[in-house]
């Protein structure tokens, strides 16, 4: 009776409907890896979605490799770029095979790595594995259409532009960071979207050392099966040649004292930004584990810093903070929409005095278990559609190469103690480490 | 007599319950949607905002058992979550949570419905904010979501369809919290709601459920005919000038007749879809000012309202609406300012792209108009849009969301009706319906630019003045003699363009 109990137990959590508590791994369903000869790692997860899959390639090359003078931006340009068409499908015939396969295809790039996606018809998974193969490979475009495309990244940051707060963001990443890439955004210097067209020659470098097998992986989730999926990725990635160059991104100096980034601007409400320098992520590491925990604990919408802002002073409107994830070093975030700017520096005062109590008294053993609770039930509950997954699992192929680590980061979780979260506040919470980053109608910032 | 045989009809219907049901053994959670008939339209006037004030209240609220910040402490483990969603003619409240918490977490979601706190401090809040949205956020956030609010407020000026759901500045100011009170007794109501409800949950549990929502407000609210788009003179334009705009970003609209309630919306989703299928590269009026051009980051047609069409790839549900019109989005252009400083060859140039832009987008819809679709094209997207609006349902909460929008529609599941049509469809039935709902002469442009760019571009569209697109020599230096032509044609294209007006932004939405 016990066997039987007991397969019945493993199959509903197989399913993933049975108790959270009782799961051994955050995702409930098995990864299957495997790596091309080539070096190309090959993920499926077979999810109960009838008909439909979705294809992913993440490339591990983000706004972070690019080191030299002159091409911040380029990865995003290049993303747009490879839809530029192939000698086998030119433009046209690549939109027409898309457009046949009904599927939505899109794709997008951020610090660390682009991804390339269609989610749709998995009987026409063949397809997809063809057309992609083919502009993974053999992508070949013209100067002309590569001058031409430079337009259209230069509209893109046009419309970023609209928003005071992505300029703010990029203030404050070039105000935080002086030799490492994550000093300009994923977008670029403007200064460099204006010379785009000219660097033609330096694309064909940016295809031959990125877009190779090593930096790649393909991701393949819903109605298939490890076997089919694999065949298909030797039969038409099998070819693809692994490339020799290895990017060395420079390491950042160790920060000195507290920036300043101010945005003049009287048209939005004053917002205020702490930002601390964190760690690279990790999922052996305590740190960014212990970091994700204490932030949700100190400034999630229960926390006793959001209430006496937001509710009971009605002092700020918004209040939100977090650790990113990247694959180095990057910022630890607090973001507050304030009501009236004279606060600034009140509203600064009370952070920054909640985080050094934390560093003393950390928190209750009962806030740290709801909090390790809310960090699982909220990743179980978002993955309930193919590209969901696939998009979880491309995350943590960017940060680390393998999508176990999804696994690792929430078993981690479990493992942060009270004197973990006192510890990472201690070292990460530092004047030295914080760039404040404003937004006002007054010339300067104010807050010191 | 027939208004009352109508309520009592009405009345008849809900008092059985509308309820859609999407059972889901295998999910490991549970999504409530509560749909009420009743959405901006029914702000009064001079108190706009209300029923999105209403909405916010409720579930930004406490209750009469619980503060808000003891709800938010009770679900925080459990990760569950809520929020509300107020459109033109509805409104919605959705409920998400893991079935492990679904008992525990029911009497919050009910003790929101039913008895909220309504309470000064939580209503000073949720105030401040919904008047910060129409003072600022919807000026300084988005050029491409100003220019499209821009736009309705012009396409439905004088009826219960103009204002911003979030009300306007002073309708804002002058609602008060007994307002809101009386807005959710009378409006919020058992008599106008449809229940939603997906994933793993049992028939005792939605039977509780439907038993308690019996208990909300038995009025019957009254609702009032949903304002129609106006039909404009000619091309009416308005530019709203802000400073320190990067680009000009543009809307159009005209009136559509029909909505997904009518067989002819299959055709015309075939139509829009090759005109320009939302943030897809296939499109004709992306192709033609984005992939040949370059001119922006892309540009798209519409049959329908969409919600933030910024932030989603494909249509949310929760938004029906019975009044249409028919828009394109035209992505933000470069301005004067902006090409006078990245090229020297352009030093000269009086306006940037955009009147260029907007002549090259409605002579593509004129020409659909005047020649329809090939066989070809006809067969390709509508093999593309068969497969690809299975993609609006991927979800659970999104399939049972579109459930739910067919009811209002007066269809059962518009998603395989709609399969069900285009099945039938003829490439004469899709240029039979671009003939007999679209048009070119008569429709409302929203341009918001930058300051510099405001006057000149004005008088260019006002005086229908030849607008030559303006490349760059690098640019210029490769495009084929095809696409130089078309721009001699497109640069004279007579746009009907009977008025131009300029407003400072500060002067929008009054």
């Amino acid at each position: 009776m016990k066997t039987l109990l007991t397969i019945v137990t493993l199959l509903l959590v197989a399913m993933g409907n049975g108790p959270l508590s009782a799961q051994e791994k955050i995702l409930p369903y098995p990864i299957n890896q495997k790596q091309l000869a080539n070096g190309l790692n090959v993920v499926t997860v077979t999810f109960d979605s009838p008909g439909l899959a979705a294809f992913y390639i993440v490339v591990r090359v983000g706004s972070r490799n690019e080191v030299e003078p002159g091409v911040t931006g380029f990865a995003h340009f290049f993303e747009h770029m490879m839809f530029r068409g192939t000698d086998t499908y030119p433009r046209e015939k690549y939109n027409d095979v898309l457009k046949s396969i009904g599927a939505g295809a899109n794709a997008n790039t951020s610090l660390d790595r682009t991804i390339y996606h269609m989610t749709g018809d998995a009987t026409k998974l063949e397809t997809m594995f063809e057309i992609e193969a083919d502009r993974f490979m053999n992508l070949n475009y013209t100067e002309h259409d590569f001058k031409t495309e430079a337009g259209a990244v230069k509209g893109e940051y046009t419309k970023n532009f609209a928003s005071p707060y992505q300029q703010s963001y990029e203030n404050t990443m070039n105000t935080a960071f002086d030799k490492h890439t994550y000093k300009h955004t994923t977008m670029g210097f403007i200064k460099d979207i204006i010379d785009m067209p000219n660097q033609y020659k330096y694309s064909l470098e940016f295809f031959n050392r990125y877009y190779r097998p090593e930096y790649s992986t393909i991701v393949v989730v819903g109605d298939v099966t490890p076997e089919k999926v694999n065949a298909l990725a030797e039969k038409y990635f099998g070819m693809w040649k692994h490339g020799t160059y290895i990017s060395v991104v420079p390491e950042e100096p160790k920060q000195d004292t507290t920036r300043y980034s101010h945005l003049q601007n009287g048209g939005i409400p004053p917002y205020l930004g702490l930002n601390y320098k964190g760690p690279a992520f990790s999922d052996s590491q305590i740190d960014m584990p212990a970091l994700d925990v204490m932030c949700t604990i100190l400034f999630s919408q229960t926390s006793e810093l959001f209430k006496k802002l937001v509710i009971t002073e009605q002092k700020v409107r918004q209040l939100s903070g977090g650790a990113s994830d990247a694959r180095d070093p990057n910022l630890i975030s607090i973001d507050a929409s304030l009501i009236n700017k004279a606060d600034m520096q009140y509203v600064k005062d009370e952070i920054v005095k909640t985080v050094e109590a934390f560093k003393v008294n950390g928190t209750d053993e009962d806030l740290l278990a709801k909090t390790k609770s809310r960090l699982k039930y909220s990743f179980a509950m978002g993955i309930d559609n193919p590209s969901a997954i696939a998009n979880s699992l491309c995350a943590y192929i960017t940060l680390t190469g393998d999508p176990e680590s999804l696994n690792r980061l929430y078993a981690m979780y479990d493992k942060v103690t009270v004197a973990d979260l006192k510890a990472v506040a201690t070292k990460y919470f530092i004047p030295n480490g914080l760039t404040v980053s404003t937004i006002s109608a007054d010339a300067e910032g104010g807050v010191k | 007599m027939k208004t009352l045989l109508l309520t009592i009809v009405f009345a008849a219907t809900m008092f059985a319950q509308d309820v859609v049901e999407l059972k889901q053994p295998n999910s490991n959670k549970v999504v409530i949607k509560l749909m009420f008939r009743n959405g901006s339209i029914t702000d009064p006037k001079g108190k706009e905002g209300l029923t999105s004030a209403t909405a916010n209240l409720i579930t930004q609220g406490g209750t009469k058992e619980m503060t808000y910040s003891a709800i938010q402490e009770m679900i925080y483990p459990w990760a569950a979550g809520y929020y509300s969603q107020v459109d033109k003619e509805v409104s919605i409240f959705a409920f998400v949570v893991h079935v492990d918490f679904l008992d525990k977490f029911y009497p919050i979601m009910k003790g929101l419905m039913l008895t909220p706190a309504f309470a000064e401090n939580d209503f000073q809040r949720v105030m401040k904010n919904q008047q910060n949205y129409v003072d600022q956020v919807i000026r300084a956030s988005s050029d491409e979501e100003y220019s499209k609010k821009a736009l309705e407020d012009l396409l439905f000026r004088g009826t219960n369809y103009q204002s911003m759901v979030q009300g306007k500045s002073e309708g804002v100011k002058n609602i008060t919290l007994d307002d809101i009170k009386t807005h959710y007794a009378a409006m919020f109501t058992k008599n106008n709601l449809t229940i939603g409800i997906a994933g793993r949950y049992t028939d005792a549990f939605l039977k509780q459920l439907k038993t308690d929502v019996g208990m909300l407000s038995a009025a019957k609210p009254v609702l009032p005919k949903p304002g129609k788009a106006v039909m404009p003179k000619g091309i009416e334009v308005e530019i709203i000038a802000k400073d320190g705009a990067f680009g000009s970003a543009i809307f159009t609209g005209t009136p559509l007749a029909i909505t997904r309630s009518s067989n002819d919306f299959a055709a015309l989703m075939v139509a829009n879809s090759y005109l320009g299928e939302h943030r897809k590269s296939y499109g004709q009026l992306y192709q033609k000012l984005r992939e040949i051009r370059s001119m922006n980051y892309g540009d798209y047609s519409y049959i329908e309202w969409y919600n933030n069409g910024g932030g989603y790839m494909l249509p949310p549900s929760g938004v029906p609406r019975q009044s249409n019109y028919f828009a394109l989005w035209i992505r933000p252009v470069q301005i004067a300012k902006q090409l006078h400083q990245q090229y020297e060859e352009l030093k000269d140039i009086k306006i940037g792209h955009a009147h260029y832009s907007l002549r090259m987008a409605v002579r593509e819809v004129d020409l659909l108009i005047k020649k329809g679709m090939t066989k070809e094209d006809f067969e390709a997207t509508r093999t593309f849009l068969r497969s690809y609006i299975k993609l609006y349902v991927a979800t659970p909460a999104e399939q049972l969301g579109y459930l739910m929008d067919s009811r209002f529609y007066g269809r059962k599941d518009y998603i395989k009706e709609m399969d069900n049509l285009l099945a039938k469809l003829t490439a004469s039935d899709v240029n039979k319906a671009i003939k007999k709902y679209w048009r070119t002469d008569n429709m409302f442009v929203t341009i918001v630019t930058d300051r510099s760019e405001a006057d000149e571009l004005a008088k260019s569209l006002k005086e229908n003045t030849p607008s030559p697109m303006s490349y760059s020599n690098i640019v210029k230096a490769g495009l084929p003699k095809e696409v130089l032509d078309e721009d001699d044609i497109v640069a004279i294209f007579p746009l009907n363009v009977k008025k131009v007006t300029i407003v400072d932004s500060k002067d929008t939405f009054k």
